[in-house]
């Protein structure tokens, strides 16, 4: 041992000795020997971040069109974190690196330890988490209509304006894409537009859009100017809307009919999170013809605000607005009534609620189209062996419930 | 192999069932029991009315909203005569909700043999029973007959009448099983505690007819135990409140719906309980008059509540000052003249040696009185100040 740290000593001295002495040495050598050698290249020219982002990344004429577009999830990693001086595969004691030289009254001696086989281990498994790029981890309650995509997420209640702030409110994100326009001097210019829903769950809603070339920035404006553009929509029992009403904006038309407590929302998840938003709990929409999600929001506003009251339309109609409940066994019950009664017999006209609230507009009901085996004879052997066992699962039930057997 | 192995199981259960059922019956033959056939008395017009009577017609409470399957609205629009029409409509399905089921005696099972083929002894090892499933037979009528292992051709007991019916012509909401509500002492003790009396009485009468011993009993103990928690109110305005009532009447035990019935000011109603229980124990009371006197000034129940639904048509505006003032103090000058018929009728009931909560009685008749005396005092007051003219 001895003997080897002597050797080391002297190495480490000739070394040194000769740094000391290279300009000599070169100068007293013979031209003949000399080589020439520029060392000068891009590696030591340049900063490791640079010389990094040169092999990792894309220009930004590849950029454009399109390249790389995965750039950017794989970082370097640091092979420095998780280590110290002076700690190492070898578990020693060097006083004076990693241990004061005296303690106490003694000095401290260079000793081997216990080697630790969990540092290197706990080194490999930091790398590896280091290496690999994670995707945000997104709560199941707080996704969106898709993934981590933003339509259908909820990006907080609209900022404060002056003394007016809007606690209550929810906004959710409706649409997040790019759009582009041209600029005299830029070209193709790229944006982020975000069309945005804000309510205040009781019948107080607003929606908006906005472009910003962020999409962050673009998410904040538009939540903030859906703040500035609520509409009142009075609900029916804080649940449902006032009746059926149809309502079209451009080639978008849509029917919307009101359900009984506890259907909840059957429609296009656009006008879903509307509704969620504004506090409708039980409805049934159904779109005919385009389905832009702009035009879908436009016309859902649009048919929300036309909504009459049973008042407004006993009197235009005049006649009595009735509404009988199959669960109070089809009792009726009179929910508005003409201010002034306009003598007519009953043979004279009659009208239809719901064609008068639809606007004489009627749903197209497809007829679905039986699936392709219903009349081969595999089905039918099938349904005729299936038969006897078409009550089987209730009678099982049955049993469970009852537990008579 | 497998259906035959279930249905064994089945039929040792239903055994093991019947044995339970039995070890109830012995339990509660110490409930009270009709001793004669309680049917001509009960199906007598003038008990019908007034046990109607007594149960009211509140809206609100025969069409309450429950939970059903189907729980859509229809929006219509309807003229005022249409609406008429349908009020009138609505009242006579409130009827029909309302109707009694009727109480009758229990039915004695009684064996009649067809005939007795000692040839036929053995031919197998379990009975046959034989089922006329015709369309449309009222199942009373349905021919059931059982032919014995021992070759005896018999007509079914009603058990196994009711059990084929059941199975051909099944009853919606009718179990082909005891359900454990009934079966199980505790279960229904619950219910009871619960004060589920309503929906105990309904499955009472879905699961079973009413000349069962099985009827008799669980609607008996029902009834006793309404009696000692005073919750009375929960079955006014359902078709049980008139056998609860007759129950009552029949075995004397009328003082505690009385009391309730005079604290909720329907001294009328209790006028008519007092007659009922009159008119079945034979007593030598002259109650006729006072009731025809009553009933001259107070509507049949149908009619109020047709009253009400009409009055929904009206217009704040046509409503006179006059009604305005009825509807504030809730009582007309009709309807203060027939209390005090009516708390006659009824201090001479509790003078008489049929009450038997003579004091509590009394205390409620005192304190309605002082009630109505104010409201009469107001009543006149209002009138005189809005200058509407007394009659």
């Amino acid at each position: 041992m001895a003997r080897l740290l002597l050797k080391h000593f002297t190495i480490a001295n000739w070394w040194a000795s000769e740094v000391q002495l290279g300009k000599s040495v070169s100068a007293l050598s013979t031209p003949s020997e000399y080589v020439l050698v520029r060392n000068i290249s891009f590696f030591n020219k340049l900063p490791a971040e640079d010389i990094w982002r040169g092999v990792t990344a894309v220009s930004n004429a590849g950029k454009k069109r399109g390249r790389g577009k995965g750039t950017g999830k794989k970082v370097a990693k640091d092979l420095n974190r998780g280590q110290t001086i002076g700690l190492g595969k070898k578990n020693f004691i060097w006083p004076g690196l990693n241990a004061p030289i005296i303690r106490g009254n003694e000095i401290t001696h260079q000793q081997k330890q216990f080697e630790n086989m969990d540092r290197e281990n706990s080194i490999i498994s930091l790398r590896d988490s280091m290496g690999n790029f994670k995707l945000m981890k997104l709560n199941p309650i707080d996704r969106g209509w898709s993934g981590t995509k933003m339509p259908g997420r909820s990006i907080g209640s609209p900022d404060a304006v002056g003394e007016e702030n809007f606690n209550l409110f929810d906004t959710r994100v409706l649409e997040n894409k790019i759009v582009f326009i041209m600029k005299g001097n830029m070209g193709r210019k790229r944006r982020y537009s975000v069309l945005s829903v804000t309510g205040n769950k009781n019948g107080l809603a607003g929606f908006a859009t906005a472009k910003a070339p962020e999409v962050r920035t673009a998410l904040r404006k538009s939540r903030n100017r859906s703040g500035q553009k609520l509409i009142s929509i009075d609900l029916y029992e804080n649940r449902t809307i006032n009746h059926d009403f149809y309502t079209a904006f451009g080639k978008t038309k849509i029917f919307v009919f009101k359900k009984p407590e506890g259907y909840g929302l059957v429609c296009h998840r656009a006008i879903q999170t509307i509704c969620k938003v504004i506090g409708i709990q039980d409805l049934y929409a159904k779109i005919e013809g385009s389905t832009n999600l702009q035009h879908i929001v436009k016309a859902f506003f649009i048919g929300l605000m036309r909504q009459k009251s049973y008042n407004d339309i006993a009197n235009e109609i005049k006649l009595h607005v009735v509404e009988r409940q199959m669960a109070k066994n089809g009792f009726t019950e009179i929910k508005a009534s003409p201010v002034q009664d306009l003598q007519i017999s009953e043979n004279n006209r009659f009208i239809d609620f719901m064609q008068f609230t639809l606007g004489n507009k009627i749903v197209l009901r497809k007829k679905k189209i039986p699936p392709y085996y219903v009349n081969s004879k595999g089905h039918h052997l099938f349904e005729c062996k299936a038969e006897r066992f078409r009550n089987q699962s209730n009678v099982r039930l049955h049993k469970l419930v009852n537990c008579y057997m | 192999m497998l259906i035959l192995r279930q249905l064994r199981k089945l039929n040792a259960a239903q055994r093991l069932q019947l044995g339970v059922d039995q070890s109830r019956r012995n339990l509660s033959d110490a409930s009270l029991q009709y001793d004669k056939d309680p049917q001509p008395l009960f199906t007598d017009a003038e008990t019908q009315r007034l046990l109607q009577s007594m149960t009211q017609l509140q809206l609100e409470k025969v069409f309450r909203k429950r939970t059903v399957a189907d729980n859509s609205t229809e929006t219509k629009f309807m003229t005022t005569a249409q609406l008429e029409k349908e009020f009138v409509l609505t009242i006579e399905k409130a009827k029909k909700l309302l109707q009694m089921p009727p109480v009758v005696q229990i039915k004695k099972d009684t064996e009649r043999i067809i005939s007795k083929d000692p040839a036929l002894k053995d031919f197998d090892n379990s009975k046959y029973v034989f089922t006329d499933i015709s369309f449309g037979l009222r199942p009373s009528d349905r021919k059931v007959v059982v032919r014995d292992v021992d070759g005896t051709l018999a007509y079914a007991p009603l058990e196994t009448q009711k059990r084929m019916n059941q199975l051909y012509f099944p009853l919606d909401g009718r179990r082909s099983y005891t359900p454990r509500m009934f079966s199980d002492e505790q279960l229904l003790q619950r219910c009871l505690d619960d004060h589920k009396y309503e929906f105990i009485l309904d499955r009472l009468t879905v699961q079973y007819e009413p000349y069962e011993a099985e009827f008799h009993n669980i609607s008996a103990k029902v009834f006793t135990h309404l009696n000692e928690s005073k919750q009375f109110d929960l079955l006014r305005s359902t078709r049980h409140f008139g056998p609860m009532a007759f129950f009552y009447a029949w075995h004397r035990c009328i003082d505690d719906l009385l009391y309730d019935m005079i604290r909720r000011d329907y001294p009328y109603n209790a006028v008519q309980l007092i007659a009922l229980s009159y008119k079945i124990h034979n007593v030598p009371v002259e109650y006729g008059k006072t009731l025809s006197q009553l009933e001259a000034l107070q509507p049949t129940p149908a009619e109020r509540a047709l009253e009400e639904l009409l009055s929904r048509l009206k217009k704040p505006s046509e409503k006179g000052i006059e009604q305005e003032i009825q509807t504030a103090i809730g009582k007309t000058e009709q309807d203060f003249a027939a209390d005090e018929i009516s708390l006659k009728f009824i201090e001479q009931y509790i003078g008489s040696e049929h009450a038997l909560k003579k004091v509590q009685l009394e205390l409620a008749v005192q304190t309605l009185k002082e009630v109505n005396l104010e409201k009469l005092q107001l009543f006149k007051g209002l009138k005189k100040a809005h200058g509407v003219q007394a009659s």
